[in-house]
């Protein structure tokens, strides 16, 4: 097996986010492996994010899909006012990067752009920064076993929810 | 000055009929909120921050006193120190970055150059600019803040000179300060890492919301579930919980589950009894806190606590540490600012639990917040009504109050104005009085 090519890379980013737009959680879930990293690192100042997640705020932290799958029960749950008129989503990913491949990971990073329509009070704002992929191939499959979210306007208006990234 | 509003038809409040209602203008009107920025924030004492935010000499970060933009810098005596972060030239902010170390601050408009300690160092070609002697007679340092201190290592100021000292106005709620910053005995830091959010809706939605505890289980109830669920699996990779470990919110408790205490100058405390366990990421001290500090107050350390120090700063206590400075910045939009207090030199394993508890229950990009904060747009929205503008949300607890303290507040020696003890389902409302006296009190020079 030869590693992914850039196109073949780049059209697993295109399909994550065509997956997000879409809000099906079930295969948004089924793209990460168990003991994934998810990590969206918070601003330590003006212009440094913090680095280390164990001392160091995050955004959000998760090691494990676990936590993504609890993220996707509190949505559907009927039991989040926040989740209750779901915004809509459409994510612009470009630029996308090979930083490292071979037989079994590949290293992607790119650029995402996320327009968020809150639907609830119709309002409209955009969510933009870089992602850092780390892809691994389980059983034949690319799966992401990491993913790293670098918020550039981190000044969340009222919130922030998986979707919209 | 004609004064457009009477307090009466802003608060009601008659303790003798049993009535304390807020008239649902104080959320959206926009002339009042001009006179709220004034006369509350710029107008008292407000939380600046910590003092380990400027640490060593030369070190400083910026912020707001109201709308006003300021510097806290320590000088090179290591002196902290308060200015107004404006150029007296042209009024051009001198400091742009959130935080630094610098022994000169130069002007980026013409150049003007002040110290660490605010003192105006050079003025561009004064020489050559044939300046009047009325010129030379004016102060060119950066204008300090009225009034300015500190209370173990939180910092507050006020514009206002004409206000009473920083100990008085803390008054007996700087003990339950004290309950945060004894734990850290090597002192309190922010963990690295800001959180910023706005809401569409009054900075007073925020002030009631940290002292509500009848909201938890409203508004929380997903990220309840997912507690319990988690609390069953305990697995290592689900993020652990400390609410999930106490019951003083859950509607089957028995007894006294905790309570409020009301404090003069509008500071208020809701409060939970929480076992002393490892689901709090404290726990590594527990023996050493209880040595030194004895066990109840040790117990009231491991408490579930939300202090609100009004008119800004809350600190919240439950699921980890948060310390919150409100921002209002229109009748219908305010920021918050957010971190997670820890104690210098905790363990990588109670550093680590505690962040994780933060993010999952704290952040904007959490769990819970974002569904209070979408609660608190939703109210904004129903603030327009003004046929019956009389808010019903102050009046649970109102035969439970009792002027001073309880058998609780006696266990660290403090004597609120009032008090509440409660259990499970009484989540008193009657707490808030006390930001509407405060609010008043500093308002009392344009109500009529």
């Amino acid at each position: 097996m030869t590693a992914l090519s850039q196109a073949e890379a780049a059209e697993f980013l295109y399909r994550e986010a065509l997956i997000l737009d879409r809000k099906d959680f079930d295969a948004w879930l089924d793209l990460f492996t168990p003991d994934c990293l998810y990590w969206m690192p918070a601003w330590r100042d003006d212009g440094t994010q913090t680095e280390n997640p164990d001392r160091e705020l995050s955004l959000i932290y998760y090691r494990g899909r676990r936590n993504l799958e609890d993220r996707v029960k509190r949505i559907r749950s009927g039991f989040s006012v926040a989740s209750e008129v779901m915004p809509r989503v459409s994510h612009m990913v470009g630029g996308v990067l090979l930083d490292h491949a071979d037989e079994r990971t590949v290293k992607l990073n790119s650029s995402f752009v996320v327009h968020v329509q809150d639907v609830r009070v119709n309002r409209q704002h955009s969510y933009f920064g870089r992602y850092e992929h780390e892809l691994t191939l389980v059983d034949g499959q690319w799966k992401i076993s990491e993913k790293i979210i670098r918020l550039m306007n981190d000044v969340v208006p009222t919130m922030l929810d998986v979707y919209s990234i | 000055m004609s004064k457009h509003f009477a307090l009466r038809d802003l608060v009601d409040d008659r303790p003798q009929d049993g009535v304390f209602r807020v008239n649902r203008a104080m959320f959206r009107d926009p002339e009042l909120f001009d006179l709220e920025m004034k006369h509350v924030f710029e107008g008292g004492w407000v939380f600046v921050g910590l003092a380990t935010q400027a640490e060593n000499p030369h070190d400083y970060f910026t912020s707001f006193i109201g709308r006003v933009p300021i510097i806290v810098s320590r000088d090179g005596e290591g002196q902290l120190k308060c200015f107004v972060n404006s150029c007296p030239h042209k009024g051009v902010r001198l400091v742009h970055k959130v935080c630094g170390n610098a022994r000169r601050h130069v002007c980026p408009y013409h150049g003007w150059m002040f110290d660490s300690s605010g003192a105006n160092r050079n003025i561009k070609w004064k020489k050559g600019g044939c300046y009047s002697e009325a010129f030379d007679e004016e102060n060119h340092d950066l204008a300090e803040v009225a009034r300015f201190g500190e209370y173990r290592g939180l910092l507050f100021a006020s514009l206002n000179r004409d206000v009473p000292s920083l100990e008085e106005h803390l008054g007996e709620a700087a003990k339950l300060i004290d309950l945060v910053a004894d734990k850290a005995p090597n002192g309190l830091e922010l963990v690295p890492g800001r959180v910023t959010f706005t809401y569409a809706a009054n900075w007073k939605m925020q002030l009631e919301n940290c002292s509500d505890q009848y909201h938890f289980t409203s508004t929380h109830p997903s990220y309840i579930r997912i507690l319990e669920e988690r609390a069953k699996e305990k697995s290592v990779e689900v993020v652990e919980s400390s609410i999930g470990s106490a019951d003083f919110w859950t509607e089957g408790a028995q007894g006294v589950t905790g309570g409020t205490m009301s404090f003069d100058h509008g500071h208020v405390l809701n409060w939970g009894i929480m076992p002393v366990s490892n689901a709090i990421a404290d726990f590594e001290r527990a023996e050493e806190l209880a040595e030194k500090f004895g066990e109840a107050k040790r117990n009231w350390m491991f408490n579930m606590r939300n202090l609100t120090i009004f008119p800004n700063m809350q600190i919240a206590e439950n699921a980890s540490s948060q310390l919150r400075v409100i921002r209002p910045i229109a009748p219908n939009l305010t920021e918050m600012q957010t971190w997670c207090l820890a104690p210098r030199g905790e363990s990588d394993e109670a550093r680590r639990f505690r962040i994780r508890q933060y993010e999952d229950f704290f952040n904007p990009t959490g769990m819970a917040t974002p569904d209070d904060t979408v609660c608190y747009e939703e109210a904004q929205l129903g603030m327009a009504e003004q046929e019956r503008p009389w808010l019903q949300g102050h009046a649970r607890g109102m035969t439970a109050t009792v002027e001073g303290g309880n058998e609780y507040a006696d266990l660290i020696d403090i004597k609120p104005a009032r008090s509440v003890l409660a259990d499970a389902q009484l989540c008193d409302e009657s707490l808030f009085a006390s930001y509407y006296r405060a609010w008043a009190q500093r308002m009392q020079e344009v109500l009529a």
